[in-house]
C-alpha cells in the first residue's frame, strides 16, 4: 500500500449523453431505443448520395440546457465539422461533430462525495467544454460467427459529449461527478441517463504520476463501462496497472484499454499502428448554427428547477425536515410526484411519509425513470385526504387500501373504502339504531349485565360490529352500549 | 409526325396550342433521335415508356387547360441527379446497380411543371473532368466532331441538346461543368449562384461549389428552368431564402449597364486566336447594345485554379467516403476482411481521376499538411470572394472567353491532367467566387467548332446575366 500513496492519478471524463429528441439529429426518423434493427432509417441515415444533412433545432436546444445547468459559455455561432474516418457502422465514413466551436465552453459541475478515508469533500468539477454530434450505428458480432451485423438504428441519434479537465483525483469523485451529471441530465430532461442502455457513456482517460510532480504521465483511456461502479473499478485497477508497470520499469503506452466487468480488468486493443487523423474541417452541408439572443432567452426561461433548487423549495414551500427533502429531491420525477400529490392535498408531510415509506417501496429505478407510479398521484392525495378526515386509520389505508387501489386504479379510494367496509362509522344516530337494535335482540343477556356480569360488553360490541359490517368505530360502540345499558 | 428540330420551349407550346404537335410526337421524335445517335454515348438510361405515359398524361391535362409552366419540354438529367426508382451512379463502377430512393428538388420541381425526364446522361465520374473521358460508361463524342470530346463533366448533357436529342439537359456546375461543355458544343449552360438551387439529390462532388444548372438551346428556356428550379427548399439548409425573381420575365429588361471584359481573354497568348476574335466581336456587339464595355485586371487569376484544386478535393476526399461497399453499390468479389473490402472496392470502383483527386484532397487534409494547403486555400478564396465582390462593385457583369481552346481530341490531354485543368481556367472563378455565370454560344472557330462566351455576375444578379446573354443571342442569329 505505502507505493500507492506515492503516485497520485490524474482523471478527465468524457461523457456522452444520447438526448431525448423524438427524432434525430439530422434526419426525420425517430430516435427511439429498442426497436427491430434498421428500422428507424431513412436514406439520411444510410448516407445515400446525395442527401443532406438538415439540422434537429431541439437537439440545439438541450445541449444549451446542459450548458446553461453547469454555468458554461454559451457558443452562439455554431459549427459543425466532419471527422472523417471508415468504420462500417458509420454511414458516411465522417461523423459530423462539432471541432472548433463547442456549443458550450467551460463550467462546471458541483459534487460531493466521501473520499477512500470516510471524509466528505466538496469540489466543482471544471468542464472543458460540450460539443454536440451525431451517433454512430451498431455493428454486432455474434459469438463464434465471422460476420459482423450492422444496426443503424441509432446512427445519427443525437448526443452531447462533455469533456472535463484533467482535474478528477480518484475514483469515488469521478463516480460522484457523474451520479451528478445523470441526475441533472434527468432533471433537464435532455437524457434518460441509463448507463446499462448505453444512452449514458463514459470514457475514462487516466495517467499517474508521483505526488508533487507537475507533469503528466502517459494517458490511457478506458471504455466499457456499464455503471457507475464499473467505471470506479476500471479506475482503480488502472491506477494500480500502472503504477505496478512504472515501478517495475515497464512503459505505459498510450492506448484505448477495455474495462471487463467479470474480471474487474482492462486490456488493451490492439495497438494502432498509426494514430487517426480524422481530417477534421467544418461540414458544407449545413449552414452556420445561429444562436440568437432571443433564442437563447427562450431556451434559459424554458429551463426546468435544477436539483438544488428542488431542494429548496422542499424545504422553505413545503416545509419539509432536510432529510424528507434530500431524499425526495434526488430524482426528479420524484420531487414532481411529490409536487403534482400536494397540489390535491395540503398535508405534505403526510404525503412525503407516503412516498419515502409505501410508494418508494413499491417503485422499481426504471418505474421512476418511466414515472410510472403505483398509484396516480390524485389517487394517493385521496388517500391521505381519507385519513385526515378520520374516516379510515392510516394502517388501514396504507395495509388494506393501498394494495387494492393499485390493482383496481379505476376506483377512487372512497369507493374501496366503502366497498370493503373500511369506512370508520362515526355517525352516532346510526350506530345507536344498530346498539338499540342489539340490545332490543338480547334482553336476557342485558338483564344479566345489569346484575354485574359487566364481561358481556364484549358480546355486545361485537354483535354491533357484525350488524356495521365491520363499520362501526369501536370505541364510540363501546361508549354509546354504556350509556345505553345505564338507563 | 415528323417533328422540326425546335430551339425554345415557347416555340413548342405555340405548336402545342395550334396543334401542329403533341408531346407524346415530341417524346416519339427524341426517343427516334437518341437511337438514331447511339454512337454518341449521351444516355446511359432512357426512360421511354415512362416518357410516352408521361407525354399522354400531359397531353390530356393540356386539353383540361391544367398543363404546368414547362409542359412540352423533353429533359435529360446528368447521372449525378437523383430520381427515384431510377438507377443513379455518377458515372462510376461504385454505383454499379444503384437505384434512387427519393428525387432530386430540382428535378421535382421540373417534373411538377410537367417536364418529361427521357433518360439519364453521361458525364465523367461523379462529375470529375472537363472532356467527359473519365466515365464508366466510356467516353461522349461531340457532335459536331465526333472525334473530339463535348468538354465535361456534364458532356452528356451537352450533346443531348446539341444533337436534339431532348430541348434541355440539367447538369451540374462545380468548375465549369455546365458551361465548359456548353461552349464546346455550341449551347447555352447556366451556372446559377451558389445555393440559389437546393442540392438536395444532387451527388456531391464539392459541396461548396456544385450548383445545379441548365443545358439549354435558347437563353429564355434557361430562364425558365432557373425560376421553376430556384428557391428554399426544407431538404437543404444552405439553400438561400432569397426571393426568386422572375427570371423569364424579367429578360426584357433592357437597361445599359456596365460591363468589365478581363484581358487576358482577348490578349493572352494561352487563348486561341479564334476565340480572341470571336470575344472581341461579342464585346462590340454588346458596346452595340448601349452597354460600357471597359477592360479589367483580375491578379488572383493565376490563384483560382490551385485554389479550386485544393479546396475541391479536400470536399471530395470526404464526400465520397461513404462509397466504401458496406451498404449499396459495388463491393469487390475478392475482399478477405474489412481493411481489404474498404481497399477492393475503392480501387476497383472508382476510375483513375477520382482516385487522384481523393488522395489528393486527403493530402490536403492531413495534418502536417492542412495549414498548408486546406487552411491557405480557404484564406485564398476569401481574397478572391473579395476581390470579386469589388470587380462588381465597378462593373455588373464581367466578360470572358468560356475556353481558351475549342474541343480537343479525345484522348489528346487524357494522360496530362495538368493541362486538363486549365480548360476551366475561365470558369473556376465564379465557383470559387459563388457567383452566377452563363454560358452563350459565340460562333465558331474556323474549323467550324463552337466557341462560348462567358458573362458573368454578381451573386443573385442572374437577371442581368440572362437579359444581356439573351440579346446578344438574339443580335447572333439575326444573319444566320
Amino acid at each position: 500500500m505505502e507505493v500507492l500513496e506515492k503516485y497520485e492519478m490524474v482523471i478527465g471524463l468524457e461523457v456522452h449523453c444520447q438526448l431525448l429528441t423524438a427524432t434525430k439529429i439530422f434526419a426525420a426518423d425517430s430516435n427511439q431505443f429498442g426497436s427491430e434493427p434498421n428500422t428507424n432509417i431513412s436514406v439520411i441515415t444510410l448516407g445515400h448520395p446525395g442527401t443532406l444533412p438538415k439540422l434537429n433545432r431541439k437537439a440545439v436546444e438541450l445541449a444549451v440546457r446542459m450548458g446553461l445547468a453547469c454555468r458554461s459559455t454559451i457558443t452562439q455561432y455554431n459549427l459543425f465539422a466532419r471527422k472523417n474516418y471508415f468504420y462500417p457502422d458509420l454511414p458516411k465514413g465522417y461523423q459530423l461533430s462539432q471541432d472548433k466551436t463547442p456549443v458550450c465552453v467551460g463550467g462546471e459541475v458541483p459534487v460531493r462525495f466521501r473520499d477512500a478515508g470516510g471524509q466528505t469533500l466538496e469540489k466543482a468539477v471544471r468542464l472543458h467544454h460540450i460539443h454536440l454530434e451525431e451517433d454512430a450505428g451498431k455493428s454486432i458480432h455474434e459469438a463464434g460467427q465471422w460476420d459482423t451485423w450492422l444496426d443503424y438504428n441509432r446512427a445519427g441519434t443525437p448526443l452531447i459529449e462533455m469533456v472535463t479537465d484533467p482535474v478528477i483525483r480518484s475514483g469515488e469523485e469521478a463516480a460522484a461527478y457523474l451520479t451528478e451529471v445523470r441526475r441533472l441530465v434527468r432533471y433537464l430532461d435532455i437524457c434518460d441517463g441509463n448507463m446499462e442502455e448505453g444512452s449514458l457513456r463514459c470514457d475514462v482517460n487516466i495517467s499517474v504520476r508521483l505526488k508533487g510532480e507537475e507533469r503528466l504521465g502517459t494517458k490511457v483511456e478506458v471504455k466499457n463501462m456499464n455503471s457507475i461502479r464499473n467505471v470506479q473499478r476500471a479506475i482503480e485497477t488502472e491506477f494500480r496497472r500502472q503504477i505496478e508497470a512504472i515501478e517495475t520499469g515497464q512503459p505505459i503506452i498510450q492506448e484505448t484499454r477495455m474495462f471487463d466487468a467479470a474480471t474487474g480488468q482492462t486490456a488493451g486493443m490492439r495497438v494502432k499502428e498509426t494514430m487517426n487523423d480524422y481530417r477534421y474541417f467544418p461540414d458544407p452541408d449545413l449552414s452556420p448554427v445561429v444562436i440568437s439572443d432571443e433564442w437563447l432567452a427562450e431556451i434559459r426561461a424554458g429551463m426546468p428547477a435544477l436539483p438544488k433548487e428542488r431542494y429548496e423549495k422542499l424545504l422553505a414551500h413545503y416545509g419539509l425536515p432536510e432529510y424528507d427533502a434530500a431524499l425526495i429531491s434526488d430524482a426528479r420525477e420524484l420531487a414532481d410526484y411529490f409536487e403534482a400529490v400536494c397540489t390535491r392535498t395540503a398535508n405534505y408531510k403526510a404525503a412525503s411519509n407516503w412516498i419515502m415509506g409505501p410508494v418508494k417501496a413499491q417503485t422499481s429505478e426504471k418505474n421512476l425513470r418511466e414515472q410510472q407510479f403505483p398509484l396516480p398521484a390524485d389517487k394517493l392525495a385521496e388517500l391521505i385526504n381519507l385519513v385526515d378526515s378520520g374516516q379510515v386509520s392510516f394502517s388501514t389505508a396504507s395495509q388494506r387500501m393501498f394494495p387494492v387501489l393499485i390493482e383496481q386504479p379505476e376506483k377512487s379510494a372512497e369507493q374501496v373504502a366503502r366497498e370493503q367496509n373500511l369506512l370508520q362509522n362515526s355517525n352516532t344516530d346510526s350506530l345507536l339504531a344498530l346498539v338499540d337494535e342489539v340490545l332490543a335482540a338480547w334482553p336476557d343477556k342485558v338483564k344479566e349485565y345489569k346484575k354485574g356480569k359487566k364481561g358481556l360488553l364484549g358480546l355486545f360490541v361485537g354483535e354491533v360490529m357484525k350488524k356495521s359490517k365491520g363499520s362501526a368505530d369501536p370505541k364510540l360502540t363501546n361508549e354509546l352500549i354504556q350509556k345505553s345499558l345505564a338507563l | 409526325m415528323s417533328v422540326k428540330t425546335y430551339d425554345s420551349l415557347s416555340q413548342i407550346q405555340n405548336d402545342l396550342a395550334v396543334g401542329a404537335v403533341t408531346c407524346r410526337g415530341l417524346v416519339e421524335h427524341y426517343l427516334r433521335r437518341i437511337e438514331e445517335n447511339r454512337h454518341l454515348n449521351v444516355f446511359v438510361a432512357v426512360y421511354a415508356e415512362e416518357a410516352l405515359r408521361r407525354a399522354d398524361e400531359v397531353d390530356a391535362r393540356r386539353q383540361e387547360g391544367k398543363a404546368g409552366r414547362l409542359a412540352g419540354m423533353v429533359i435529360g438529367i446528368k447521372d449525378v441527379l437523383s430520381y427515384t426508382g431510377h438507377g443513379v451512379q455518377a458515372g462510376s463502377r461504385i454505383l454499379d446497380g444503384f437505384t434512387a430512393q427519393f428525387t432530386a428538388t430540382a428535378v421535382q420541381r421540373v417534373i411538377d411543371e410537367d417536364a418529361i425526364v427521357i433518360g439519364r446522361q453521361n458525364c465523367d465520374e461523379f462529375a470529375m473532368g472537363s472532356s467527359n473521358e473519365n466515365s464508366a460508361f466510356g467516353p461522349v463524342r461531340n457532335a459536331a466532331d465526333t472525334d473530339r470530346v463535348p468538354g465535361g463533366s456534364s458532356g452528356g448533357s451537352a450533346v443531348a441538346v446539341q444533337a436534339g436529342l431532348c430541348l434541355a439537359s440539367l447538369g451540374s456546375d462545380t468548375g465549369g461543368s455546365v458551361r465548359q461543355p456548353a461552349a464546346f458544343c455550341g449551347v447555352v449552360g447556366l451556372k446559377p449562384t451558389y445555393a440559389r438551387v437546393s442540392r438536395w439529390g444532387l451527388i456531391a462532388y464539392a459541396s461548396s461549389f456544385d450548383c445545379i444548372g441548365p443545358i439549354t438551346r435558347s437563353v429564355e428556356d434557361a430562364a425558365l428552368l432557373l425560376e421553376v428550379m430556384a428557391g428554399p427548399d426544407e431538404f437543404d439548409s444552405t439553400v438561400s431564402r432569397n426571393e426568386v425573381p422572375a427570371y423569364h420575365a424579367l429578360l426584357k429588361e433592357n437597361r445599359p449597364l456596365r460591363i468589365g471584359y478581363l484581358r487576358e481573354g482577348v490578349e493572352s497568348e494561352g487563348v486561341d486566336a479564334d476565340i480572341r476574335q470571336k470575344t472581341r466581336e461579342a464585346l462590340d456587339a454588346l458596346q452595340a447594345l448601349g452597354h460600357t464595355v471597359e477592360p479589367v485586371d483580375f491578379p488572383l487569376l493565376q490563384h483560382v485554379l490551385p485554389t479550386y484544386y485544393i479546396l475541391t478535393t479536400a470536399e471530395a476526399s470526404s464526400n465520397l467516403s461513404r462509397f466504401d461497399g458496406v451498404r449499396y453499390g459495388y463491393r469487390s468479389p475478392n475482399a478477405t476482411d474489412l481493411e481489404s473490402l474498404y481497399k477492393k472496392s475503392r480501387t476497383e470502383g472508382f476510375g483513375d481521376e477520382v482516385r487522384r483527386r481523393i488522395l489528393l484532397g486527403t493530402f490536403a487534409l492531413s495534418a502536417s499538411y492542412y495549414d498548408a494547403y486546406y487552411t491557405k486555400a480557404q484564406q485564398v478564396r476569401r481574397l478572391i470572394k473579395d476581390a470579386t465582390d469589388a470587380l462588381f462593385a465597378g462593373y455588373d457583369l464581367i466578360a470572358t472567353p468560356v475556353t481558351p481552346t475549342t474541343a480537343f481530341r479525345i484522348g489528346e490531354k487524357a494522360s496530362d491532367p495538368l493541362q486538363m485543368y486549365l480548360a476551366d481556367i475561365f470558369t473556376v472563378q465564379a465557383n470559387v467566387a459563388g457567383c452566377p455565370a452563363i454560358s452563350v454560344p459565340n460562333g465558331t472557330d474556323r474549323t467550324g467548332l463552337p466557341i462560348g462566351f462567358q458573362l458573368m455576375a454578381a451573386p443573385f444578379r442572374e437577371a442581368d446575366l440572362l437579359s444581356v446573354a439573351g440579346r446578344l443571342r438574339q443580335r447572333q442569329e439575326v444573319p444566320a
